[in-house]
């Protein structure tokens, strides 16, 4: 018996909405149709209207988890339009904000993992110590979500040795609890009998379908934007990719408590070595003609933000490929022979961050193959003036 | 004078009044219980610490709006919260608290009544399967399913577990088995083994973590329950509240020697046993996470039935030796 | 694979306080350079602007009242304010004209009551050699 289940768009698996429509024969899927948009808000649009430091705290808002993440991707890409170099120290405070983001990310997924999986009590708990993390985000930049502390050409806060000092402290507790975690998540045979063997994605299929992330490095796939491609500070900072070879949803969990020690090892890192003197560089209002392709590691996987200028104090473009988008087409892939019960785990393992990767429709004439975006307005209004028009169906037959 | 005492043992104790003010305050034992294991505070404005929640729940959701969806089977429909309701309200009659004269059965304490609690107990998953098929929604479809397919599981070791000490104490009627066990206390320790599958099987009766599969709620909506809303659902939480109250004092009969005394001593003897059993099933809803129902099945018949069997076994040699 | 991992880690939780803390009835303080909501010290401000043009949200709204006296009106629209603080950052008086408090608890039932001005005297900031004394009396707030 061969039906269609609809997961989404709200359904209390997901935190976002997103229609995955699942055909299943009896517990078995056998088809996922992925269908987006339910949370567009026309950012890239809206871009083009507010000038360089404004789009800061626009890009800042396409996520709130991720939320730094897009804003240095931003900045780092206009930074290199101005051709502006900011000081070491500001740096410095900019990537340690990054760790510490990336720290709150992975024990929110954590937490959301033994949500998905029914396991309550590790839920509550992670979120409970990620507290600590979001206390020490609020001391450092005056908010525990949307840290807005990347200005053009820097950071805006400094820090003291009483921060520095607090900060170290909350690593250190951090550091306890998520080896304790490691050790619950690889031996509660519960937990493990759920996540063991599930969502199984070969190492040739992430290749194929561009995974990126832990969802990738999961499958033994060692590509990570700090070690390839360095930005800033991470040259100088010694670290590990973290990587497993199980392909499954027990990989990801493992890939991302070793990515919570490694970056408990980069923040202290970053601490000890913070140099003296200026936290900004002071940035023009225009920047010249060009474009720049700024690439970041976000907790999900690569960060792409495309952006042109074109001598003006706006930009002429900005396109946003967040990583959940690239994990799409390798969901689609894991879903199939699962089974219904694994669907929000394998879902939450990529870490789907819906509102990060939101796209409008485009119309393809299937004869023709020209594109043509059409305002939303104008779909409404041509839906309605066909429906006017048709004549009345009777027995219509509903699809589910 | 037999009338007045039937129609006071069924409308207040231990009848509806009684497992309705019990039930709810099970139900908030346990959910603050769960809430201190994971460093959360649990119901706490509501009344005193709370205790009056689970009733201000169950009144919220008479006050809400009843809707039937158009294509299920309407009859069915609204009629099963309130059977299931009452089959496990007759179960609860039967539990031998202080309704019962040993030396004299009567209409609540029989021989042979140990099976019809089990079978009344059993009932309520078969309405909680019809629920789902009347509701004629895909979630609740799955949802059905899989509650059948526990029942495959848990059934036997439940069985298995809780007839084991009335073979040792050689009689089928629970206010004998209390007895029994009342009489020689140390006889309780060799049923140590059937306790503990006993208490994982009425764990998965129960669909709580880690057997909530049936209607977990990041899976498929509601499961059994996704068109349920108002007044129906009112009753069919408060039948699994009292589910879990029966449940217990089952297994406090038989495990944990029953509630001598007569009636004010019986009601504390009740009230610490099924207590210290539901603290137990507490402590596995907090400890475990959901596993898949391809793995309670296997889980049962790998684990629970053998080790069922194993102190079946261990029972019957020890009453070889004693007589 | 051990059963009940996790079983100590429970039991010992029973014997804590709680985590959560019993909001309302119970706050928690909020740190040094929290940003709540900004609000205007008029004596410093010299209406060059600067924060009306970085506002992301276009929350604040200068308008003139009376170009002899130069008098000027600024609002500041709670409502759409997202609390950045770019504006702060933006403001090249030193002290501060434009700062942030730690407000935070502002919700309301109607998004106008959010809304706060401030009519207030242009002063003048560095007075030069030559430059006329400064105009006006004490500002208005």
């Amino acid at each position: 018996m061969s039906f269609q289940i609809p997961i989404g768009p709200q359904h209390p698996a997901l935190k976002e909405p997103i229609s995955l429509r699942m055909t299943v024969e009896g517990e078995v899927i056998t088809d996922v149709d992925i269908r987006l948009g339910y949370n567009h808000r026309g950012m890239e649009k809206l871009a083009e209207e507010k000038s360089w430091l404004q789009n800061i705290y626009l890009v800042e808002r396409i996520c709130g988890i991720c939320s730094h993440s897009h804003a240095t991707c931003y900045v780092q890409g206009v930074e290199k339009l101005m051709e502006l170099v900011p000081p070491k120290r500001g740096m410095s405070i900019r990537y340690l904000v990054s760790e510490l983001e990336r720290i709150h990310s992975h024990l929110l997924w954590l937490g959301v993992a033994g949500h998905e999986a029914g396991f309550d009590s590790f839920f509550m708990y992670t979120w409970r110590d990620r507290e600590v993390v979001m206390d020490l985000l609020e001391m450092i930049s005056g908010n525990r979500v949307h840290y807005a502390i990347n200005t053009i050409g820097g950071v805006r806060r400094d820090l003291d040795a009483g921060q520095i000092a607090k900060i170290f402290e909350g690593i250190a507790v951090l550091r306890k609890r998520s080896e304790y975690y490691f050790y619950i998540g690889a031996n509660e045979p519960s937990f493990v009998a759920r996540i063991a063997g599930v969502g199984y994605l070969s190492k040739e299929s992430v290749i194929a379908l561009c995974a990126v992330g832990p969802t990738a490095r999961a499958s033994g796939w060692a590509r990570d934007v700090r070690k390839e491609d360095p930005y800033a500070v991470y040259d100088e900072i010694d670290f590990e990719v973290a990587t497993a070879d199980s392909c499954d949803v027990l990989g990801r969990v493992v890939v991302r408590v070793k990515e919570l020690l490694e970056s408990y090892k980069i923040c202290e890192q970053i601490l000890r070595n913070l140099p003296a003197g200026d936290i900004v560089v002071k940035a023009p209002r225009k920047a010249k003609p060009g474009e720049v392709v700024s690439r970041y590691e976000a907790p999900r996987g690569e960060n792409i933000h495309y952006i042109k200028a074109n001598g003006t104090d706006k930009p002429e473009r900005l396109k946003v490929r967040a990583p959940t988008l690239a994990n799409y087409p390798a969901t689609v892939e894991m879903l199939r022979k699962g089974f219904i019960a694994d669907i929000p785990l394998i879902f939450a393992a990529i870490d789907p961050c819906i509102c990060c990767a939101e796209r409008s429709v485009t119309l393809i004439s299937a004869r023709s193959g020209e594109e043509k975006i059409v305002r939303f307005d104008d779909l409404r209004r041509r839906a309605i003036a066909r429906h006017q028009n048709a004549p009345v169906k009777r027995n219509a037959v509903w699809p589910l | 004078m037999a009338v007045v005492r039937t129609l006071l043992y069924l409308v207040v104790y231990p009848g509806l009044l009684f497992l309705f003010v019990y039930s709810t305050f099970c139900e908030w034992f346990d959910r603050k219980l769960y809430a201190r294991l994971q460093n959360r505070m649990g119901p706490t404005h509501t009344g005193w610490f709370g205790l009056l929640q689970p009733i201000a729940d169950f009144v919220k959701l008479l006050a809400k709006e009843d809707v039937v969806p158009e294509a299920a089977d309407k009859r069915l429909f609204n009629v099963l919260p309130v059977i299931g309701l009452a089959v496990v309200s007759t179960a609860g009659l039967l539990l031998p608290v202080w309704n019962f004269d040993l030396a004299n059965p009567g209409l609540t304490s029989f021989s042979g009544d140990i099976i019809v609690v089990l079978y009344l107990l059993s009932l309520p998953t078969l309405i909680l399967f019809l629920a789902a098929w009347s509701s004629a929604n895909p979630f609740s479809t799955i949802g059905g399913a899989r509650v059948l397919t526990m029942l495959f599981g848990y059934e036997v070791p439940l069985f298995l577990a809780v007839l084991g000490p009335a073979i040792l104490a050689d009689s089928w009627r629970l206010a004998e088995i209390a007895a029994f066990y009342q009489a020689k206390p140390l006889l309780l320790l060799t049923n140590l083994l059937g306790f503990i599958v006993a208490v994982i099987a009425v764990q998965a009766k129960l669909e709580r973590t880690p057997f909530d599969i049936p209607h977990a709620e990041t899976e498929i909506v509601g499961g059994t329950f996704t068109e349920y809303s108002g007044k129906k659902l009112a009753l069919f939480r408060l039948t699994f509240d009292i589910e879990l109250v029966v449940s217990s004092g089952l297994l406090a009969t038989v495990f944990l020697g029953g509630f001598p005394g007569g009636a004010v001593v019986g009601f504390l003897h009740f009230v610490i046993k099924t207590l210290f059993v539901i603290f137990l099933l507490s402590l596995l809803r907090a400890m475990t996470s959901r596993i898949r129902v391809d793995q309670v099945v296997s889980f049962a018949w790998k684990y629970l039935a053998p080790l069922a069997v194993l102190q079946l076994l261990v029972t019957i040699l020890l009453k070889g030796l004693l007589s | 694979m051990k059963i009940a991992v996790f079983l100590p880690e429970l039991i010992r939780h029973l014997f804590k306080k709680p985590a959560t803390v019993d909001y309302p009835f119970k706050k928690l303080a909020v740190p040094a350079n929290f940003r709540g909501t900004p609000y205007l010290n008029p004596d410093m401000c010299i209406v060059c602007r600067a924060c009306e043009r970085d506002c992301p949200a276009e929350a604040i709204e200068i308008s003139s009242v009376n170009e002899a006296e130069k008098r000027f009106k600024m609002i500041i629209h709670n409502d759409r304010c997202i609390h950045c603080a770019q504006c702060v950052d933006s403001c090249p008086t030193s002290p501060k004209a434009m700062q942030m408090d730690s407000l935070f608890e502002i919700a309301t039932d109607d998004r106008h009551k959010l809304k706060k001005d401030w009519v207030y005297v242009r002063a003048v900031l560095k007075p030069k050699a030559a430059a006329p004394a400064p105009q006006a009396a004490g500002p208005k707030g």
